[in-house]
């Protein structure tokens, strides 16, 4: 389950603030009194003081405007986020390198390195088995309660399961035991770092850090910058995992679009349509060819996953291009010359898009919304309309698991091929195991989808709803157009 | 028989998506000494969000209460007291 946190609803309200000033033209003039909005004088502080809170803002704001917060040198603390916007503006896309995700050095609290904790359930007994089991000697006595020293503690957890009492408990970094790659290690200072030739851009770590010191970098100036711009035409691209986003119709969501300034609004599930056509075709083709299994590939951060850390099953992996991709091709070809901006839960699909000629930019759903709050566009109360292109319940199953592998096996049965199915809902560290070994352990022919995220990508880290809320709604739709 | 309290919950897009999401799971998290006495309802927006003054999104009004900043702990606590 997701919780709601304050760190992400902090997010969104920089969001907003920004994008109101880019509404009414004045961000690169105002842009230096958000965190003195977020953060007023007389309000109370999240850290030591708002001092720290507002530096912290500040970077956040960095990371709005694209840029990765490593890459700021020593002089540039004194540097104004008005100067920020005017690179952004000079220099649009370019500033935004290989780097997905950024971790704020600020705003990352070094959480201690030893796993484990002595709390005060600790009655400093007798048997003292915790002392008298550490292998590193790590714990002593003071005052009456065992201590874990934490330089020493190699998080064996040996302790843990010896006290009688269970009074140490487990307490992991959030960030690392989130990401499912190890792309996440602290630094000499205990300051986290990404590893950018491990991580797969999933998108946990973000999820999990309590501080909110991992960010996307956005791109929300370069989006409104476009769709401000009569002169420029610009295409929503809107994933399957959209519908219930927003506690209403898809309709009214197209329509909120449109007023926004986006020129068309198009459903990636019509990809979606594209893809399961084509990966059934693909799929029936390696099974004529004598091969028993194949991996779905509409997963980025799965694909990114085998590229970096389990190559040995990269011919197993459909060819067939993402919906977004197909959805970006199919775009380009009716409106050439127009901007395709993909809007998703993924965090993965940033690395997609730049690496693909089939779409400009990616928006996240709680991005467009927070520009939605920005422009006034309360989307209840938009008219219903149509996307310029719809999809069939096919391609909009895309959106949770299992929903790829339904549609390919049914239409591979259509073509006489039978075949298996077998789901990996959530890219864990045993999902990485049995993959790494899959087509010695598949029998029977077999279509295999991977989904990183738990459930699919209605519980991506970019959705607004709850995936319990947004699955409601999902259903209700392909009920209603099956 | 009306129920004691009925809490409106906004759904307007500004409250949705400033926190507004997670409402709509109080129904699943209502504590059960509760349960017979609340009756939840959806609306679009109250109009609090465009009027300056009435504090943060998401808004929730439970009767004639206006609560901003709501949350699910924030209402549970509002109904013990009340
Ligand atoms: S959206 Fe809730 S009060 Fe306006």
């Amino acid at each position: 389950m997701t919780y709601i946190n304050n760190a992400a609803l902090i997010k969104r309200q920089l969001m907003v603030r920004l994008a109101k000033m880019m509404f009414a033209g004045t961000l690169g003039t105002q842009v230096d009194y958000i965190p003195l909005q977020q953060a007023p004088r007389e309000s109370a502080s999240v850290r030591c003081c708002i001092h720290h809170d507002r530096a912290v803002l500040r970077y956040r704001l960095m990371a709005l405007l694209g840029f990765a917060v490593e890459n700021e040198k020593p002089e540039d603390e004194i540097r104004t986020l008005a100067s920020y916007v005017a690179e952004v503006e000079q220099k649009g896309a370019d500033r935004l390198d290989d780097k997905i995700l950024t971790v704020i050095d600020e705003a990352c609290s070094s959480c201690v390195r030893a796993n484990y904790r002595v709390t005060n359930a600790c009655r400093g007994c007798v048997a003292r088995q915790c002392i008298m089991n550490c292998p590193k000697n790590a714990i002593h006595i003071e005052n009456g309660h065992a201590v874990i020293d934490e330089k020493i503690c190699v998080s064996c957890g040996i302790c843990a399961k010896a006290c009688p009492y269970h009074s140490i408990i487990y307490q992991p970094i959030p960030c690392e035991e989130a990401c499912p790659v190890n792309a996440i290690k602290q630094d000499e200072r205990g300051k986290e770092k990404i590893d950018e030739s491990k991580c797969i851009h999933c998108g946990r770590c973000q999820q999990a850090c309590p501080f909110g010191a991992v960010m996307e970098r956005s791109e929300i100036f370069d989006v409104l910058r476009m769709v401000l711009n009569p002169a420029c035409k610009t295409i929503a691209m809107i994933a399957p995992a959209i519908v219930g986003q927003f506690n209403t119709e898809l309709g009214k969501v197209v329509t909120a679009l449109k007023k926004l300034g986006f020129d068309h609004v198009v459903e990636v599930a019509y990809g979606a349509d594209l893809t399961a056509e084509k990966e059934t075709a693909e799929f029936v083709e390696r099974v004529e060819h004598g091969s028993v299994c194949m991996t779905s590939s509409c997963c980025p951060a799965y694909v990114e996953a085998v590229n970096k850390h389990i190559s040995n099953i990269k011919p197993l992996v459909s060819d067939t291009p993402s919906p977004m991709r197909l959805t970006g091709e199919w775009a380009g070809q009716k409106w050439p010359g127009a901007k395709r901006i993909f809007i998703g839960p993924c965090v993965a699909k940033r690395a997609e898009a730049r690496a693909s000629e089939h779409v400009e930019n990616v928006l996240t759903f709680e991005e467009l919304g927070s520009i939605l709050v920005a422009a006034g566009v309360d989307v209840l109360e938009c008219e219903e309309t149509t996307p310029d292109q719809v999809a069939t319940a096919t391609g909009r199953k895309f959106a949770i698991s299992g929903g790829v592998a339904g549609a390919v096996i049914a239409a591979a049965s259509g073509r006489g091929v039978k075949a298996d199915e077998k789901l990996f809902n959530g890219l864990d560290k045993k999902a990485f195991a049995t993959l790494k070994v899959v087509d010695k352990v598949i029998k029977n022919t077999t279509f295999i989808e991977v989904m990183t995220c738990e459930g699919g990508c209605l519980h991506g880290p970019g959705v607004i709803s709850n995936p319990v809320v947004a699955r409601r709604f999902l259903e209700k739709m392909l009920k209603e157009h099956p | 028989m009306s129920k004691k309290f009925k809490i409106t919950i906004c759904s307007g897009t500004a409250c949705y998506v400033l926190g507004g999401a997670q409402l709509m799971m109080l129904e699943d998290l209502m504590p059960a000494e509760f349960r017979d006495q609340v009756e939840i309802v959806g609306s679009a927006c109250l109009q609090a969000c465009r009027q300056g003054g009435s504090g943060q999104p998401p808004f929730v009004k439970i009767n004639d209460y206006l609560m901003e900043s709501a949350s699910i702990a924030k209402i549970v606590d509002y109904l013990r007291k009340h």
